[in-house]
């Protein structure tokens, strides 16, 4: 491993500047919210790193975490610091196959024992071990076998994080998430169907620059990217706080890009970073395309009562209290405003001329 | 009738909150902003000269008499009404570190005019006995004598016999139907007598009939300083009055930032009805000649120079490229500082601060900020139009050993007009 080449000389190789790595550093410094004091602290470690062990092991699922880690964007410096870890065993990227491939996991597990990095992504059934396997070895015996000896263990994905689509009812296969099975390792679940990209390389480069796993929610998901709900961070938040929502996907509602919450958008109770980071290299993400969030990134979303459903419709009519509110209020208002026009009023009438004789105070007041 | 009073003051600020400033109180965002445009902060560092700040008893009277809350407060004791102490405290806030400068209203990010709002915290302020002794008696002066500074008609009659010794040009007393009337300040007529000589030659020269009014001669208006209205417009009303009398078709304001902002903006509002007559500062008249080709003048200064914008003439009356024009008219060498035009830095002295004993000592600090912009430009003098202005500058400029002529520009201009009799002839 000493003769590797360090990340910084990786990313030379592949054509990215100084410039752009410490740019690099700086954005995921402030995505992190770390303080900006940190991005000279990140560039150092990462430019001394060698590329770290990964191992990948991928067992219910649909490859589109792979594939949306791997081919979301042309190359960028994220996909890079991808590219410049030592992934040492993935059996949708890897070249080898049948025997050589699981040989050259286990030597990977050997020569970096209680240093390399686990990523899962996909479920894990427990119903019957037979329903998925990889050489022969069922997915709960090899998360075990290897995660016995990783650093820490990134769960990829809302499959591995939560259970995901396979969890979903009536979960045939028993499937369960990696938290429900390895318990004594750091577990850091970064969910989502898929999860953004530049998740992963931030708590990459966090894992690299500190040696720790960067701050995480009541999920385990870094607080840095889950802290916040798509809610709050709506570009269409401003229709929401108007009342002005999208009835069908093509009223006029719709077309004037208003507020997909009464079609069913979960973004209100969704802990993600869509709306800020975006997908597509920045290009947008689903409600700028005019779909509702279908909440990816929570335990359970599959089973959260229909995308389409608004999450809650009110129970009573409350036109008539709205009614009574704007009446009200406006009442309020006007009477304050009499008030105080009545107030200034008084003032005038108590004016009095002031001339130069009146600017002291008298001497006996 | 009676005297000064906190009842009067609370009563006279009340009057004063209107719309907008409702409007400016209830947007506020306390960014700050207006901390860093002021130079009375920017030279002291001191927070409580954050302008915004310098409004506070002003906005608790809002919150309190004009909004639901405050009222619904106020109703259940929780208001602390505004006392004689904090008036007294804020009075060296608004009159000594506030010189009504503008810029701060310039830089508020969501359009606060903090500038309109002190200029009615001194109503208050006045109203209520808190206005500075040497305001006091400079208003007293203004009403009673004519003059804020006690300079008597006697006095103007002596410098204008200065200047028919000097030019041999007569100054004209009370003419009726002349086009222009000319206001000027008791700081020209004592200190800076040179201008009543350069408007007599540069109007000899461009064939333009003027005159003095020995009734209304005097253009500063401590009113408006002092912050009382009702003097104020009592001291408009002695120049409308002149004007009508003696029919004239323009007045002009001298070389004075707030004679023109009190004349030409506030004067209409102050009596209530629309002028007679045109009002315009003397860079505005000598730029009007400049265009209409009546401003012959010739050779140029030798040195660098700059100009100092008088904030009431560039920030309160838009009054920017004129004096440009006119610079380069004479100047060759004409190097701007790094603010200048709407955004130039006030020369610390203005708004009545000059008139304030007390004030000196932050007067020449807030000057720190012109030296700094003077010392990076190395200029052999500088050029303004307003003759506090001047007079502070000549004294922060001797305060701080620095050694520069300062020069008005109605001055300078008539220093380069073109001779008589070698243009061809001005008979007439």
């Amino acid at each position: 491993m000493k003769n590797d080449p360090s990340l910084l000389e990786v990313l030379r190789q592949q054509g990215v500047s100084r410039r752009g790595f410490l740019k690099f550093c700086a954005a995921t410094a402030s995505l992190m919210a770390l303080p900006p004091g940190m991005a000279p602290v990140i560039a150092k470690a990462l430019e001394q790193a060698h590329r770290p062990s990964v191992i990948w092991l991928s067992f219910q699922e649909c490859t589109g975490c792979t594939e949306s880690l791997t081919r979301s964007h042309a190359p960028t410096i994220e996909g890079l610091i991808f590219d410049a870890i030592s992934l040492d065993y993935h059996h949708t990227l890897q070249a080898a196959s049948g025997s050589a491939a699981e040989e050259a996991r286990m030597a990977a597990m050997k020569a970096n024992k209680g240093e390399y990095l686990l990523v899962v992504d996909g479920s894990i059934p427990t119903a019957d071990p037979g329903y998925s396997t990889i050489a022969g070895i069922s997915n709960l015996e090899m998360l075990r076998e290897v995660a016995a000896d990783a650093a820490a263990i990134i769960a990829v994905g809302t499959c591995a994080a939560f259970g995901g689509l396979p969890h979903a009812k009536p979960n045939p296969t028993g499937a369960v998430a990696v938290s429900d099975i390895i318990t004594d390792k750091p577990i850091i679940n970064v969910s989502g169907c898929p999860p953004i990209p530049v998740v992963i390389t931030g708590v990459l480069a966090h894992f690299l620059t500190f040696g720790t796993l960067p701050k995480l929610d009541h999920l385990g998901r870094p607080l840095a990217f889950y802290g916040n709900n798509i809610h709050d961070r709506c570009y269409r938040r401003p229709f929401y706080e108007r009342g002005q929502f999208a009835e069908s996907f093509d009223d006029e509602g719709a077309k004037k890009g208003w507020c997909l919450y009464k079609l069913g958008c979960k973004g209100p109770v969704t802990y993600n970073a869509c709306a800020t980071t975006k997908w597509n290299n920045g290009t947008s993400f689903p409600i700028e395309s005019g779909h509702g969030c279908l909440g990816c990134s929570e335990p359970n979303f599959w089973d959260l009562g229909g995308f389409y459903n608004a999450l809650s419709e009110p129970s009573v009519n409350t036109g008539n209290a709205a009614a009574f509110g704007l009446v009200a209020g406006a009442a309020v208002g006007a009477a304050s405003g009499i008030m105080a026009r009545k107030e200034k009023d008084n003032t005038s009438h108590a004016h009095q001329k002031v001339t130069v004789n009146d600017l002291k105070r008298g001497e006996s007041q | 009738m009676s005297k000064a009073t906190l009842e009067r003051g609370i009563n006279a600020l009340k009057e004063q909150i209107d719309t907008p400033t409702a409007a400016f109180f209830s947007s506020c965002v306390n960014c700050g902003l207006c901390a860093h445009a002021c130079l009375f902060y920017t030279e002291t560092c001191d927070p409580a000269k954050t302008p915004i700040h310098k409004l506070e008893p002003m906005r608790r009277l809002w919150e309190q008499e004009y909004t639901l809350t405050g009222r619904i407060r106020k109703w259940l004791g929780l208001g602390k009404p505004i006392t004689d102490d904090e008036l007294e405290q804020w009075s060296e806030l608004a009159y000594q570190n506030c010189t009504l400068c503008g810029r701060c209203s310039m830089v508020c990010p969501v359009g606060n005019d903090i500038t309109y709002m002190i200029r009615k915290l001194r109503e208050g302020l006045s109203a209520a006995g808190h206005a500075p002794d040497g305001l006091i008696g400079a208003t007293t002066r203004a009403v009673k004598l004519g003059s804020p500074m006690g300079v008597t008609l006697k006095a103007l009659e002596a410098q204008a016999k200065h200047v028919k010794e000097d030019s041999g040009l007569d100054i004209p007393f009370d003419v009726e139907g002349t086009e222009y009337m000319v206001l000027l300040s008791s700081m020209e007529i004592i200190n800076y007598p040179e201008y009543l000589q350069a408007i007599a030659k540069i109007f000899d020269q461009a064939k333009k009939t003027w005159t003095i009014s020995s009734e209304a001669f005097e253009a500063t208006n401590s009113g408006i300083q002092i912050g009382t209205s009702d003097i104020a417009a009592e001291l408009v009303q002695r120049v409308v009055d002149a004007a009508e009398k003696l029919k004239v078709q323009t007045v002009i304001s001298p070389e004075c930032g707030h004679a023109y902002m009190a004349i030409r903006w506030e004067g209409p509002n102050l009596i209530g009805r629309p002028f007679t007559f045109r009002v315009q500062h003397i860079l505005e008249v000598l730029d009007e000649l400049r265009e209409q080709g009546l401003l012959q003048v010739e050779g140029v200064e030798d040195g660098r120079l700059t100009f100092h914008d008088p904030c009431q003439l560039v920030r309160r009356g838009g009054v920017i490229e004129q004096p440009r024009n006119l610079m380069r008219l004479v100047v060759d060498n004409f190097v701007e500082m790094k603010d200048h035009g709407k955004m130039n830095w006030c020369c610390g002295a203005g708004g009545g601060v000059s008139a304030i004993e007390e004030a000196e000592e932050v007067r020449l600090k807030a000057f720190n900020r012109k030296k700094k912009q003077l010392s990076k430009l190395h200029v052999d003098g500088l050029v303004t139009a307003c003759a506090n202005c001047r007079i502070q500058i000549e004294e922060g400029l001797e305060e701080n050993d620095m050694d520069m002529p300062v020069i008005g520009l109605t001055e300078i201009l008539a220093n380069h007009l073109v001779e008589k009799e070698t243009g061809g002839g001005s008979s007439a």
